[in-house]
């Protein structure tokens, strides 16, 4: 029995001993100086901040579908982040169809009663009501803490409702105190799509079962390219661009897609990731049921990256040759237009702060640019990511800090003010203890901006350039503004509060 | 409105109420005993809603958070909870603390009054609210805190001072304009000679908050918001409440000051000498705009869909300062039977005897079908009287309404996601010269 034909897919930590609290180095992460073994112990905080659970990555998804209709099965404040998170589908949607649109997200609201006397009629109601109102093509009834604690079983009350209503029911587990790693909704996510729109056994009949959904062809040239919401339109195009140019045609997933073509990512030839944090789980699916091989090694953020990750797609197709071609035609033109933007960059130090493979990629992408890498904190630390260590450890003179933290800004605090680097790449909502301190910010990731690919870096380095050039809004933050930290932390260790118990604490 | 579900709630929970609440007192610091997620879910919500608004000093992403797991649900969160607020206590600086439940530890019932008390014991500026958010949206969470800080940390027994007030009833975030509205109305208050303790604005001071006991009127402005909270103020403290609507524009604030003027038998000449003096300066204001309001034509019918304090509140404005015709106005708020109806007298007692209607409707996507239950869709008929020329005033989710009228559109209640906010008010007489300015603005834009 595969994780697939659980209710629910496995957490991160027991699935990828996935961790979130470790103080190290860049070359200890990569090896060089014998590992502790956060991998398979992870440390434990005394104090911790607040940070996200896996509702917001799932919501992030689930709300670009066209024609769903996004139903969350908890309190009433769960799926608030889609104020912020809509700004992306009416984004998006007008960059994809020519028309903002705002997402239809609704909540059950679960109160006092239904605490006591439990949810699921009131679900059931929901379910029926919503498929009326809105006549969608689904609904993804995602469960966030409450139904978990307890006990509503979403997933029998989707069963019991499936045969009244037209609308494709989606069951999406996001019970935010069922795992810390939040990246585990990408899985949920991919898990109810697998289970519900892609299911196993509606493969056309071959020998060895690997077939496209039923009534459909292999299509030999066409490659899944998946996007979790990492990226937007613009960095899309880019790679779709690059795809094109091998010769290739492109089916983007599972972002923007409507459900009812989810089908199409069983015909592709080659699913490729562009970021091993998010897909790893789904491509293990489509390649066990559905034959379709995958690529995810490389994320293609900088120019190295975006060679690596185009000459692996290249070689599943025989086109080699032509990679080769691309790349020394695409690498001599950025590097031409980079010459203008280096004197700035040269030698400046950069501390960066995102997602670990985001982080780990920029941080190679900013070393191209000229700068210096000063430290990095990773949100998450998980064995993919191992080889991008070395990649960085590799190529910088000197040994620098590495802090694996869910966010965690007091501990960004802490080494801010040891490192003092002249510029912090952050990600959305994470820029503001950087810039309350005076350092020069930008965000890491937003669906409006291009990353990706050659077309990325030019625009990162053009973004970076403006910053740069006058810097002095942060600048008067940080003389007037003060972050809420005691002068005693600051004096203190910065990893004094991971504790490395191993959760065993009480 | 469904009994099953809200759509795209336009707040989030008790809890998220409550943490912006803490977070916007003079060195306010949340310590949330919740999920890991919560927080996270409350700055995503605040950047998309509140004006381009995240935070503060000690914004969400900042906020300490017990982050309890599976293992707190089986063995209990309270010694994760408790070594959370000792290391809290080495880590930030703050002024004053707030324990606030979220629906994991709620529901699994850790005992966070024990711990509150033990802090306390060691002198700890620290109070403690139950706010799963299972028990209601930001709304109540703002009046959860307010209650807890009324009951914890302002002092009892201090001696009645006249002519001091307290002010509330304008929630932090949730309404995206929080900041400029208190201070709009501090500065009325102020005009009349009276003392303000506003708790939120960077003129009030955490030991002004710890002797607000003192005054001798407390003002809520709002049918709603921090209303328990004024009556559990009275119990402990004894001092009275005026509840009033949110004085957006001239009308309302000529109103809400002959209220406070009553109630403080403030004299009735000295409330005509602040009315007559504030009143000039406005129509000093308006007096150049009047050939372009007429020559262009500006006056439209109206759709406002707001929450409990704005949907009257900019209903009145429209309807008595700028002689606008509000045809329907949508209450978005889930409220109970008896909120409901302090709203609907509002409304039935306007200067302009201008009757709008109002709906209690949590999902905005049907404020359209009560539109059309009033104003028909043309039939084809040659002469069709339509809802036109029409504004919409209401959140940016009212963006597909307007569109679908073809109207022009403001957002104003929470979520406010196309507009940046910071300073800007819209109560008192210089909100109601800022509303319009913004209001007259959107209709002009191509011109």
């Amino acid at each position: 029995m595969s994780s697939i034909d659980l209710k629910s897919p496995p957490k991160r930590e027991d699935r990828l001993k996935a961790c979130i609290a470790h103080g190290g180095t860049i070359c200890e992460m990569a090896g060089a100086k014998g590992k502790k073994s956060c991998l398979h112990d992870d440390g434990e905080r005394s104090f911790t901040q607040g940070s996200i659970c896996l509702i917001l990555p799932a919501l992030a998804m689930l709300n670009t579908l066209p024609d769903n209709v996004v139903l969350l099965h908890s309190a009433i404040g769960c799926g608030g982040c889609t104020h912020s998170q809509n700004t992306n589908v009416r984004f998006g949607s007008n960059a994809r169809w020519g028309r903002p649109k705002d997402g239809v997200w609704l909540s059950t609201a679960m109160d006092e009663t239904d605490v006591i006397t439990g949810g699921e009629e009131k679900l059931e109601k929901a379910i029926i009501e919503a498929d009326r109102r809105y006549r969608p093509f689904s609904i993804t009834v995602v469960a966030g803490c409450v139904p978990g604690i307890i006990g509503d079983d979403i997933d029998g009350v989707v069963q019991r409702v499936q045969p009244q209503v037209t609308a494709k029911l989606l069951p999406v587990h996001c019970e935010g105190f069922k795992t810390k790693i939040w990246a585990t909704a990408y899985d949920a996510v991919y898990h109810g799509i697998g289970r519900t729109l892609l299911r196993e056994g509606e493969q056309a009949p071959t020998e060895d079962g690997l077939a496209p959904f039923k009534g459909l062809e292999r299509l030999p040239r066409t490659v899944n390219l998946m996007n979790v919401s990492s990226m937007g339109r613009v960095d899309e195009v880019e790679l779709e661009r690059l795809l094109t140019t091998l010769g290739l045609d492109v089916n983007v997933f599972p972002v923007f897609a409507h459900p009812e073509n989810m089908v199409k990512a069983t015909q592709a030839a080659l699913s490729v990731s562009t970021c091993p944090t998010h897909d790893d789980y789904f491509l293990g699916y489509l390649e066990e049921r559905f034959g379709v091989p995958s690529l995810i090694r490389h994320m293609p953020i900088g120019i190295e990256n975006t060679g690596l990750w185009l000459r692996d797609v290249a070689a599943r197709f025989g086109e080699e040759e032509k990679a080769e071609r691309i790349i020394e035609h695409e690498e001599r033109e950025l590097r031409e237009a980079l010459e203008v933007f280096r004197p700035l960059f040269e030698g400046k130090r950069v501390f960066i702060s995102a997602g670990e493979f985001r982080a780990l990629a920029t941080a190679r992408l900013l070393e191209e640019l000229g700068l210096t890498v000063s430290g990095i904190r990773s949100f998450h630390h998980d064995e993919f990511a191992e080889g991008e260590y070395r990649k960085l450890a590799n190529s910088s003179k000197d040994d620098y800090v590495i802090d694996i933290a869910n966010v965690q800004p007091f501990e960004e605090a802490n080494l801010l003010k040891r490192i003092k680097p002249d510029l912090f790449l952050g990600h959305a909502n994470g820029n503001g203890t950087a810039a309350k301190l005076g350092i020069p910010t930008h965000v890491i990731y937003n669906t409006g901006l291009a990353y990706i690919g050659y077309r990325g870096v030019y625009e990162v380095a053009r973004r970076l350039y403006r910053q740069l050039k006058n810097p002095i809004y942060n600048r008067k933050l940080g003389e007037n503004l003060r972050l809420p930290y005691s002068d005693a932390w600051y004096t203190a260790d910065p990893f004094s509060h991971i504790d490395q118990r191993g959760g065993t604490a009480a | 409105m469904s009994d099953n579900f809200i759509e795209r709630p336009r707040y989030v929970c008790a809890l998220g109420g409550a943490a912006a609440t803490i977070a916007a007192l003079p060195g306010g610091i949340p310590i949330l005993h919740s999920a890991s997620g919560c927080a996270g879910n409350f700055a995503w919500a605040q950047n998309g809603g509140s004006g381009l608004q995240v935070g503060g000093y000690c914004g969400p992403l900042s906020i300490p958070s017990s982050n309890v797991q599976e293992r707190e649900v089986v063995f209990g969160g309270d010694a994760r909870l408790r070594e959370q607020v000792e290391s809290t206590l080495k880590v930030m600086d703050g002024q004053i603390y707030a324990i606030l439940t979220g629906c994991v530890t709620e529901v699994i019932g850790d005992d966070i009054k024990t711990v509150v008390s033990d802090f306390r014991d060691q002198n700890v500026p620290i109070i403690g609210a139950e706010t799963g958010g299972f028990k209601g949206n930001s709304y109540w969470g703002y009046d959860l805190a307010l209650q807890s800080l009324f009951r914890e940390f302002v002092e009892r027994g201090a001696a009645k001072v006249k002519n001091s007030v307290n002010l509330w009833g304008v929630v932090p975030s949730a309404d995206p304009f929080w900041r400029g509205n208190l201070e709009g109305v501090r500065r009325l208050l102020e005009a009349l000679g009276l003392t303000v303790n506003s708790f939120f604005t960077s003129e009030d001071t955490i030991e002004n908050i710890r002797g607000a006991g003192a005054a001798s009127l407390n003002i809520v402005v709002s049918h709603v918001y921090g209303v328990e909270a004024a009556k559990l103020f009275e119990d402990i403290h004894g001092t009275p409440f005026l509840s009033l609507s949110l004085p957006v524009g001239a009308s309302a604030s000529e109103a809400f000051l002959r209220s406070v003027g009553k109630a403080l038998k403030i004299s009735r000449q000295k409330v005509n000498t602040v009315l007559s003096r504030e009143k000039q300066a406005y129509f000093r204001f308006l007096e150049p705009l009047t050939d372009c309001l007429n020559d262009l034509d500006l006056q439209r019918y109206a759709i406002v869909v707001g929450d409990a304090n704005y949907a009257t509140a900019l209903t009145k404005f429209l309807a008595d300062d700028l002689g606008w015709l509000p045809e329907l106005t949508v209450c978005t708020d889930p409220l109970e039977d008896e909120e409901k109806d302090r709203l609907t007298s509002q409304l039935n007692v306007l200067e302009s005897r201008y009757k709008s209607t109002l709906v209690f409707e949590t999902d905005g996507s049907r404020a359209i079908e009560h539109l059309q239950k009033k104003w028909p869709p043309a039939g084809g008929q040659k002469y069709h009287n339509a809802f036109s020329p029409a504004f919409v005033i209401g959140s940016s989710l009212e963006r597909e309404l307007a569109q679908t009228i073809g109207a022009p559109h403001l957002s104003v209640s929470f979520p406010v996601s196309n507009r940046a906010v910071l300073d800007r008010g819209y109560t008192g007489f210089r909100g109601g010269l800022r509303l319009t300015e913004d209001i007259l603005s959107a209709v002009v834009a191509g011109r």
